[in-house]
Parts: structure tokens; sequence; C-alpha cells
């Protein structure tokens, strides 16, 4: 038996496989002033679903694997409550962390501020000591400086520390040296070392990096610490698995080391689980898009989720592989306005949770894009959340009027429909962000749909990105904790290897991919992987001769035993053209290599999804009545079957448009969709008249 | 006409700003100089078929708002001789460019036979020829010693590369990037047209047509309410630049009347004083781009930059005057006198509008080496964007920005990573830090300035310096008070230190050389008596203000 748990700001979600059985999805609160406690809560209230119920000791006995993604070390970052930290670097280059290299992102804005550093100025200490550019040593590493240092450091209560130095990327000795005399110094203070979370070059990243590292160290641990020790009290002796932002998993050792690779650890599971669900119809590859309330997460995977080597985190930058997850703020609770020009807007501003959107009736007065779902049908007054919170249709429609409809001379219908349409296109332009913008045509992915609000917009995304293929999973509104169950135990390594692709010394190149090679199976090891289940990747950072950034792409890792560099370049002038355009393969340009990864996976076992059971196409026995619906395809509005979810069935078929109502969600089957349920239980929305879509699902109907 | 939907109208405008933001991702991701790739000192824009501004992504300011104009112009010039698969080069000063190593690419856009819009990218190239690697020629006195000139010319003519004229252009110039930088902005003008036609294909000309015109409306209509937020009125200032390249001890004058009427604001430069006979001239578009990215910062930061933003602002610079050389002058600093230009539009409007209105920021005193990088057998050229980034102008509310560098791209610019810059340089770096009391003192103080040192790494390097601030600091208002200055200083292996003027050329600097700058803060606002305490005091502990300043200027204890 495992559980998935997602434990997020509102809520903390739960996903239990047992073999054999019908996977349990459960919701409780979160508790922010000890997430732990809402896992326990939520770890009981499951052992009483069980069928027999269990006593939560006999449950945790049972459990043998929790796989836990936590926003613990994202909302430590995002509300400014880390570690207090300090910073060891090189002489003369203590600010670069809070200087961001001058940028202000917001030009015309004179008001906007720079973001306050992880570590505060007189917590910075430049320390001599000096390497050139390939690392060799200009001038040596001061002790007496590092000593003067931490006699601060002490005395100011310091709890974490960083070392970043100069060129350390081409020569980790002084590095290596620093924190030695750290260790024996301040035992207790957590410490990042930077060349051995980040041994790549761009000074900037390196220490940016460093810096959240350690900023969030002290936080995770101690959140960990309560997490094992409440996990013991239950007699929990399983195994305990943490997110990665790199959508691997990892043991809590790990993660205690490298814990800003867990700062993007809430929303990791999504795109690996959105995977699964398009493999049920035979396909490798899949959009993911998860609405919440407040935020809008889409991601794309090509065979395994798409990764990218760095982002930002509240304009922090982060050098470290993760998921290509793109943000945008749009939400059930995005708030409706009209700009200076008289056009229609909506967000980033939310309502939240609370005060909410206005038909909560919790005090929120301006028009949420959930209040325009409700107006136009979408939400059913008393059948949100499953009857727990009741909507007040009239409140939504006066918000609208006074808000949207009357400045810009509009019908009140017609003022929801524009908050919907635009709420649309803003996530559809975050779905170009992460394929378009990559060089990817959406149009040939299925794209799964989460989130409770998700299915109610994606007829619409899909319009617009004229995509013809949908899957709103049973578990779309705990995609996350689904997703988690599905990661492999995963390490991501780089070393700096800059060199001329003709005349690179494969002897050194091989050498550094065995070295990283074993460091990721001694991590493994530790995890307890058995080496039968250990995979290396090996990853290359090319560009053409003096330009500036690299391209990254996959080698099979016989390349180092066949020494092909025509290979690598004919891959490497693929890539490039399939993002920017174009390539200089005629030209024969030179080549370079800048980083070389190796990515170290432990494959875990998976649970297996039971296969429902196939009933007939007819879905009358689950026609709950009827109710009138706005149609954005005709622009009007009409009356349209409402279904039961719950009682829709593997074969059933239900044509747009149609509604679909679940306790948590609700799904929203346009004119241009029709919808049948596959036999993971899901709902598959494809384009009218594409039925080649779903062949497989249509075959052998039952009559 | 198909009808005008609200609706529909802000899809166009988020699809523009998407398409202009993809072309700056695709140009930073695949250019090989530093200048822009790591700088970002380039534009990228989208114009409609007649050459009207819908959107643009302007890392650097200055280059953008003459990104139109010389889109009218070309379309003027080729007249009924524009195809589906020209691509059009320009870089000329003398036909509405604005700098001469700002080198543009135009792409005419075609949608079923018609032209409909063009694609454009505008860069700082490392180098344009002319007498000086990297263009900055102080001893210049007319273009010709400053760049090769490029008026339109079609380097693509149908989709068919023109290689002669290609070969031309690439024969005048000192670095194989350039090339392949340009193949970049090419690149990048194509991802642009992609995404446009897909647009038209879905929702049919006639109704781009009149959105474009409606989002013009309503872009004029956000304008005019800001413009109308200042005091009707007549308003002057002035702003000073020192040293045309030639005459030490020279000086200048920008003098600007502002008239307020209601919705419209005029800027009358006609008492500027008259052009110089070095490279220290404006051209009209880098004056009136200066003009309208000052406009900016004073109102609402969310209005769209399409043309109904521009169509309330009149902007009058009277040729042969400082602001606007006559041909065939020399220009190459004109961008820079942005700071100067910028300083006498906050001087004139500070009564009007004090809640809006910075006080004075760092002008840019900025430096380049280039030479060969004798280790790597490589030739380089370094804008030293490292050592340039001074502080802005505090204002009512809010402190100025630390090290954020010239008002001509208001933190758009970036500074080099530090390892990146010693791998393209033969140079090491040896300080760059916050400054210590360089910002101007005030309520709200200007942003701190920087100190940088580096070692020249190789022998026989040519040094220049362009930029200003080095005679008067960055301007206080009300009460705040003004900045430290701009200086460069450097130290010979002998031991000897100079100090070059702030337009100057050096040939043969030895390896070993070491270069000592200081960028000075923004000025202050308000009365420094008045700063926040807690503020001053985490400021002494972080080592930004001295307790000497503190007791003696702000009053600390007292």
């Amino acid at each position: 038996m495992k559980i998935g748990i997602d434990v997020g700001g509102t809520f903390t979600d739960f996903f239990l496989v047992k073999d054999g059985e019908a996977p349990l999805i459960h919701k409780t609160l979160s508790t922010p002033e000890d997430l732990s406690i809402a896992v326990l809560e939520g770890m009981k209230d499951l052992a009483g679903m069980m069928e027999p119920a269990m006593s939560p000791e006999n449950f945790a006995k049972e459990l043998d694997t929790i796989v836990h993604g936590t926003t613990v070390t994202t909302n430590a970052t995002l509300t400014r409550r880390g570690a207090k930290s300090a910073l060891l670097t090189t002489k003369g280059l203590r600010d670069a962390l809070e200087m961001r290299r001058g940028i202000r992102e917001e030009q015309y804005n004179n008001r906007y501020t720079n973001v306050v550093p992880l570590a505060e100025r007189y917590l910075r200490t430049g320390v001599g000591g000096r390497l050139d550019r390939n690392g060799k040593e200009l001038e040596p590493l001061s002790k007496q400086d590092i000593l003067d240092a931490i006699e601060l450091y002490k005395k100011e209560g310091v709890e974490a520390i960083s070392i970043c130095f100069m060129n350390a990327f081409a020569n980790p000795e002084h590095e290596q040296a620093a924190a030695e005399i750290v260790r024996q110094e301040l035992p207790d203070a957590y410490l990042t070392v930077s060349t051995e979370l980040l041994p790549s070059i761009r000074f900037y990243e390196r220490v940016s990096t460093t810096a959240l590292n350690t900023y969030v160290g002290p936080i995770l641990s101690h959140y960990l610490g309560q997490l094992k020790n409440r996990l013991k009290d239950i007699g929990f002796g399983g195994i305990l698995l943490i997110m990665q932002s790199n959508g691997g998993v990892m043991s809590p050792e790990i993660a205690e080391r490298k814990p800003a690779q867990t700062l993007l650890s809430g929303p990791a599971g999504g795109p690996g689980a959105g995977l699964i669900y398009a493999q049920a119809h035979d396909q490798n590859k899949c959009l993911t898009v998860d609405m919440g309330g407040t935020s809008f997460e889409a991601s794309m995977a090509v065979d395994s989720p798409i990764m990218v080597n760095d982002g930002e985190i509240d304009r922090h930058r982060i050098a470290l592989p993760m998921l290509g997850i793109h943000t945008i703020g749009a939400g059930g609770g995005s708030v409706g306005w009209i700009d200076k020009g008289g056009l229609l807007r909506m967000g980033p501003e939310s309502a939240g949770a609370n005060p909410g959107p206005v038909c909560y009736q919790k005090g929120g007065v301006k028009p949420a894009t959930t209040d325009a779902n409700l107006v136009l049908g979408y939400l059913n007054p008393g059948f949100f959340a499953g009857g727990k919170i009741e909507l007040n249709i009239n409140a939504a429609r006066a918000a609208i009027e006074e808000h949207i409809a009357k400045p810009l001379n509009l019908s009140i219908e017609k003022a929801a429909a524009g908050m919907y349409r635009i709420a649309c296109n803003n996530m559809a332009q975050g779905v170009r962000e992460i394929t378009i913008k990559r060089g990817f045509d959406p149009r040939e992915f299925p794209m799964i749909v989460a989130g409770g609000a998700g299915p109610i917009h994606s007829c619409l995304i899909c319009n617009e990105l004229e995509i013809p293929f949908q899957i709103v999973p049973r578990e779309s509104s705990i995609l996350c904790a689904v997703g988690m169950l599905m990661g492999d135990l995963k390490h991501d390594f780089v070393r700096t290897f800059v060199s001329p692709l003709k005349t690179v010394d494969w002897d050194k190149l091989r050498g550094v991919f065995d070295e990283m090679s074993a460091e990721g199976a001694s991590m493994l090891s530790e995890e307890g992987i058995d080496p039968a289940n250990q995979e290396f990747y090996l990853k290359f950072d090319c560009r053409y001769l003096k330009q500036y950034h690299e391209v990254s792409f996959v080698m099979p890792n016989d390349i180092v035993e066949k020494r092909d560099a025509d290979a690598v370049a004919k891959a490497f002038h693929a890539e490039h053209n399939r993002l920017y355009g174009y390539s200089l393969d005629e030209l024969d340009v030179a080549i370079e290599i800048i980083n070389v990864r190796v990515q170290a996976i432990g494959q875990t076992d998976k649970p297996v999804f039971q296969e429902i059971e196939r009933v007939a196409e007819d879905p009358s026995a689950a026609l709950k009545g009827e109710r009138s619906v706005y149609l954005p395809e005709t622009q009007e509005f009409a009356e349209v079957p409402i279904y039961d979810g719950h009682k829709l069935q593997y074969g059933h078929k239900v044509l747009g448009p149609a509604m679909i109502e679940e306790v948590t969600t609700a799904i929203f089957v346009s004119d241009s969709f029709d919808c049948i349920v596959d036999q993971l239980g899901s709902f598959v929305l494809y384009r009218k008249g594409r039925e080649d879509l779903v062949e497989g699902t249509l075959k052998g109907a039952v009559a | 006409m198909s009808k005008v939907d609200p609706i529909l109208l802000s899809v166009y405008a988020r699809t523009f700003k998407a398409i202009t933001d993809e072309m700056s991702i695709s140009v930073e991701k695949t250019a090989r100089s530093p200048i822009l790739c790591e700088a970002k000192d380039f534009v990228t824009g989208l114009y409609d078929g007649e050459g009207n501004m819908l959107e643009q992504t302007e890392n650097l300011p200055i280059l953008a708002f003459s990104l139109a104009p010389v889109c009218k112009y070309i379309i003027d010039y080729f007249g009924d001789d524009i195809h589906e698969g020209d691509a059009i080069f320009h870089n000329d000063v003398f036909s509405m460019g604005n700098q001469n190593n700002d080198v543009a690419v135009y792409k005419p856009i075609f949608h079923e036979g018609e032209l409909v819009a063009w694609t454009a990218v505008k860069g700082h190239q490392a180098d344009i020829g002319g007498a000086v690697a990297g263009g900055y020629n102080p001893n210049a006195t007319e273009v010709w010693q400053e760049a090769l000139r490029i008026p339109p010319v079609k380097v693509y003519d149908k989709g068919v590369l023109r290689k002669d004229v290609w070969e031309l252009i690439f024969a005048n110039v000192r670095l194989d990037i350039v090339e392949h930088d340009m193949r970049a902005q090419m690149g990048a003008t194509v991802i642009g047209e992609r995404r446009l036609i897909a647009l038209l294909d879905k929702y049919g000309v006639e109704s781009y047509q009149d959105h474009k015109l409606a989002l013009f409306d309503s872009t004029r209509k956000m304008m005019e309410a800001e413009i109308e937020k200042i005091p009707n009125g007549t308003y002057y200032g002035e702003g000073y630049v020192y040293y045309d390249g030639h005459h030490l001890g020279s000086e200048f004058t920008i003098r600007v009347t502002i008239e307020v009427k209601d919705n419209h604001i005029k800027f009358d430069y006609s008492e500027t004083d008259d052009q110089t006979n070095g490279f220290v001239n404006g051209t009209f578009t880098s004056s009136a781009s200066a003009t309208i990215l000052t406009l900016l910062q004073m109102v609402n930061p969310d209005i769209p930059h399409n043309e109904g933003m521009v169509e309330p602002i009149a902007i009058i610079i009277p040729e042969g005057t400082l602001l606007n050389a006559s041909y065939p002058k020399a220009t190459t600093f004109g961008n820079h006198i942005c700071p100067p230009n910028a300083d006498a539009i906050m001087k004139a409007l500070a009564p009007a509008i004090p809640d809006r209105i910075t006080a004075g920021w760092n002008h840019l005193l900025c430096s380049l080496t280039a030479g060969m990088d004798d280790e790597k057998g490589d030739r380089y050229v370094d804008i030293f964007f490292l050592g340039q980034k001074g502080g802005s102008g505090g204002m009512q509310g809010t402190d100025g920005y630390d090290h954020i560098g010239m008002i001509d791209a208001s933190g758009g610019v970036l500074t080099q990573d530090y390892e990146m810059f010693e791998q393209q340089t033969p140079h090491v770096l040896n300080l760059h830090e916050y400054a210590i009391d360089t910002a101007g003192a005030g309520q709200w103080r200007g942003g701190i300035g920087t100190e940088t040192i580096y070692t020249i790494g190789s022998d026989d390097t040519q040094f220049v310096t362009f930029g200003d601030g080095d005679f008067i600091p960055a301007f206080g208002l009300f009460e705040g008070q003004d900045s430290t200055l701009n200086s460069i200083v450097l130290t010979f292996p002998d031991g000897t230190e100079k100090t070059p003027n702030n337009k100057d050329l050096w040939t043969g600097v030895p390896k070993g050389t070491v270069y000592h700058q200081f960028a000075g803060g923004g000025g202050g606002y308000g009365d420094p008596k008045k700063r926040d305490r807690e503020k001053l005091t985490a400021e002494i502990r972080d080592g930004l203000i001295s307790e000497d300043a503190a007791k003696e200027i702000y009053g600390l204890g007292a």
C-alpha cells in the first residue's frame, strides 16, 4: 500500500493505492502552523475510509511507501521566513547576490523595488583568495578572513552559511578548504558549498542557487524532523520519499542536503501523472494543465516530463534542473476588471479562498472567474463541492453588472462570457509559453486537465489552440498526489567542460561521465536502490562557437565508447533548429561543449491502475436533468443535459454540449466536443468528427 | 467593416505582446555578442502595414522608438518594390536611425498577397566598421569616421540571399560574430512572422485591421488620461552635457519647454544649444526616444506600447541642435545624451507633479576595451557594462533603485556575469560592490552607486571611454541632496595614474594596468533628516552609509 501526499497552501491531498483495489482519494484542510499535523490527520481519515475500517496503527503498519510533496520551502521563500543566512564569497564580489546583475523587471515603474537579498549585506563576507578562469590559483585562500567572519556569524546567531567563490567551477579546492573550517568552527550551522550543489559556470546563477539552498535548508530539516517523528509515533516503518522539482523523488536525508531541489516539489507531480492517462490512449506525450483557485500551471511531457536547466523563484535565480512548469496568475478566484483604456482584464489579482468569489458570499465584492462560470451555467449553485458551499447567483450577477457589464455597455451574460473568454485566453497563452515558445505544436498533444476549475475551461482553451483531444482523469482534482507515486528516484549532476566538440578529449569526457555516474550510484545505493534498477543518462549543453547560451540534449551513453563527435553535432543542429528556427549545419560553424550532465535514475515500483468494467454507450442512467448553459461556439445559452459523473462508467458516451458533475469538479463538454469514458474511468473529450482519436476506447463497445 | 469585439480586442493586444516577447527570447538565446545576449542591448517590434507600432519589447528603450519611424521610411523608400521573403537592414542615422551601431532587420509580412505588417529587431552590434573597433570614436567629426552607413538595403530579395550585398557589408565589419548576430536577429523576425500569420489565418485581415485601430484608440485614451493628470501649464527645465571630445571644458545645455494642455503634451527643444563638432550629438529619433521613455517613467506603467501611446505627444527638435544633428555630423554618443535630456524633463515637471517625478539619475560613464585575448588567440570587444551602473533618483515614498544604471535602459540592460566576463576577455575582475555614501541623501535616498576594479589582461589594449556625470552629480530634489560623481582612473604597471577624459580613446594600454571606476548614486528626494531611522541604522550596519554621513547629513542622534 502506498500514499502520495501533496501538501498545499489550502488543501492537503491524498491518493492511496492498494494492489487489487480501487484507489482512494482524500482532501483535508492544511494546517499552516505545523503542516505535518494535516498529514497525520488525513492519514487517520484514510484509515477510517478503508474497507473494512482500520486503526491508524494498523494502517501505518500496512503502508509500504509515502511519497510526499511539500510547499514548505516554496512558502518560506515567498514569505521571507527562511533561515538567518550568511555568505562567504570572494573578496570584492559580495554584492552579486543582491545586485542580480542590475535588473529592474519593470523598467518604467519607479515604485518597483529590488528583492530583499537572501543574506543581508553585513553577513556577506568577502574572503581573500583568488582563482583565474582556468582554476589556477592567483592568490591563496585567507583562512584568517574566514575565522574573522565566523566570529561575527557566531555573535549574530547565523543559522546557515553559503560558500561560493569566483571560478570555483574550474577548481573547488578553495571552497572545500573554507568548508572544512566552517564545519569545525560552526558544526551546527547549515552549510551549502556551491560546487557541491552546482559545479557549473556563471557566478550569479551559482551564488543565487547556493544562497536559496542555504536559506531553506534549516526549515526543511525542521519540517522533515517533525514529520518523521509523527510517522514514527503511529508506527510507520516504510519508506518516506520527497518529491523534487525535477519530477523525481529522493530520500529525506538527501532532501536535507539539497533542499533547493524541493522549491517546486508541490506541482512537480502533475506532468508525470498526466503522462499515465495519456498512455492509456497509446500516446507517449501530453500537455498537463492544472487550474486552482489562484494559479494555473501548464507543463509538457514527451516520453517524460520536459525539463529546464534554470528558473526563478520570487525573482531569485535558481539554476537546477527542474520540470518546465509555467505558472500564471489565472484561477477560479482571478478578478475581472476594466483597465484605463477600457479593455477587460482578468487577474492576476485573486480573491483566493478568502474572501473568495462574490458568489461564495464571504465578503468578496469583485467579480471573479467563478462568478462568471456560475452566471454562464457551468456551476450548479446547489452542488458546488458536492453541496458543501452554496453559491449565490444573484450576488454574482450584480457584481458582474456593476464592474464589467455597465462600463462596457454589455449585458450581464455577455460580460460574463467575456470574462470566461479572457480567462481562457490567458490560460491558452500560458500553454503557448510551454509549447510554441519551445518549438512544439500544441495540436499534436493530448491535453490532460486537472484542478477543480480546469475542466470548465478546457474546451475553450482547446478551441483557441486547436487541440482536438483532452482527458479529464477521475483524480483530476488531486493529480499532483497521483504523480508523486509515479516518480523515480532522480538525481542530476553537472560539470562545466569547456571544449571544442571536434577536438574533445574523449578520455577526459569519459572520466567526467564516470565520476558523475559513480556519485549518482552512491546516492541511489544510499537510498536502497539495487544496482540493477539504476540508470544513467548523458546530456550535453552545446552551442555554436561564441554563442552565449547553450542548447541541452540527450545522447546515448555509448557515445563515450564510440567517440562519435559527428553524432553529437547532428543532434545539436537538430535541436537548435527546432528551438530557434535555424541551424548553421551547412555553414560548418564550430560547436563547443560547455557542460556535461548526468541524470541518475533509480526505478521505483509504480502502482498499477485497475481497469474498470465496460458498459454500453448509452449514458442515460447517469442523467440528472437539464440546465441552461452558455455555449461559446454559438455565443448563446442553450438547455444541455447534466450527468452525474460518479455514475458514468467505462464505455459511456456523452455528446456535447453537456455538463458532467462530480463532487470536486465540473466538466463542460462544449458544442465542439464529444466525450467517452475510458478504461481508467477518465473522461475523454474529442473533437466532433475525430472519433479516430479514441478508436481504441470505442472499439469493442458493449451492446 | 467587421465589428470590433471588446473581448477579441484584448486577445489581439495580448497576442501582439506575446509575439514581441517571443522574438526577444529568440535573440537572447541565439546571439553571440555578450552585448546582445548578456546585456540584452536590443529591441524587438511588430508594426502594421503602414509602419505603425503594434507592440515592442524594449530591453533598451532608447533603441525602441526609432523602429517605427524607420519602418515608415523604408515603406516610402521601396514603394511597390516590397515583396514576400525580403529582409532589409538599416542603421543610417540620417534616415531616422538612432545610432550607427544599432543595426535593425525589417521583415515585411504578407497575408494572401497583401502587405499587412512588419517585424523588426534592432541590436547594438559589437562592431559596424568605421575607424575604431566597437564604434565609439571620440575623435570623429563626421559619420564616415564612425561606421559603415547602411541606408535601407535588401539582403534578402523575395527569399533569395543577395550574396554580393551581404559580403559587401560584412567585408567592412571587424568581427565575424556580427554576421551571426544579424542572422540571429533575422531568425527572430521569422519567428514573429510565423506567429502573426497564424493569428491572421484565424481571424482574417479585416478583423485584424479594425481591431488594430480600436487598440490604438484605446491606448491613446489611456495616455491622454495620464497627461490630463498633469496640471495645465508651461514648464521649463535644463540638462547639461560636458565635453564634446575635442574641446576640454566645453559645456552644452539642453533646454526644454513643456506645454501641457488638457490631454496633450508638447516638448519643445528649440532653445537647446547648437550641435557640436564632435560625436556628442543626438539624432532626432535618439532624442525623441529619450523624451518618450522619460515621460513613460511618470505615467501608468501598464499602458501598451503602440502608436496610440505616442499620438498625444508632440516633440519639436530643430535640426542643427545638439539633439538633432545635421548631415554629416558624427552622432555615436547621441544615445547617451538621454540622461541630461531626462534631467531637463524631470526638473521641468517637478513643481507640477512632485509625486511622480524622480530626483536625478546617475549619468552613464562607460568604457570599452578591444584587443587580443592572447591565451585564447582570439579578438574581443567588450563594452564594460559591469562598471557603469549607478543609482536612480529617489522619489516621494520610494528610494532610488541601487545599481540600476542609465535611465535610457532603466534596468533593462544587465551587467556581465563575472565568470563569463573573465571567459570572454583576458581581464581579471577584482572588485564590484556597492560604494558607500554614493547615494544622494534624502528622506528617500537615491539609488546606491558602485565601485569596480579590474586588471587588464593583455598588451596593446584599445581603451575607449564614453560618458558623462564626472563634472556634475545627479541632482537632489525638495531638500534631497546631490549624489557623488562618476570617475575612471587607470594605474599603469609603472605606477603612474591617469584619468581619461569622459570621451577618450587610448591605444597600447599594457597588460597589468588597473582600471578603477566609481559610478555615482542617484539624487535624493526630501529632507534627509526625515529618513526612516530603522532603515538608516540597517544601512550603517550594512556599510552603505557611513556613521559620519548618518550624523552630519541625516542628523542621526541629533
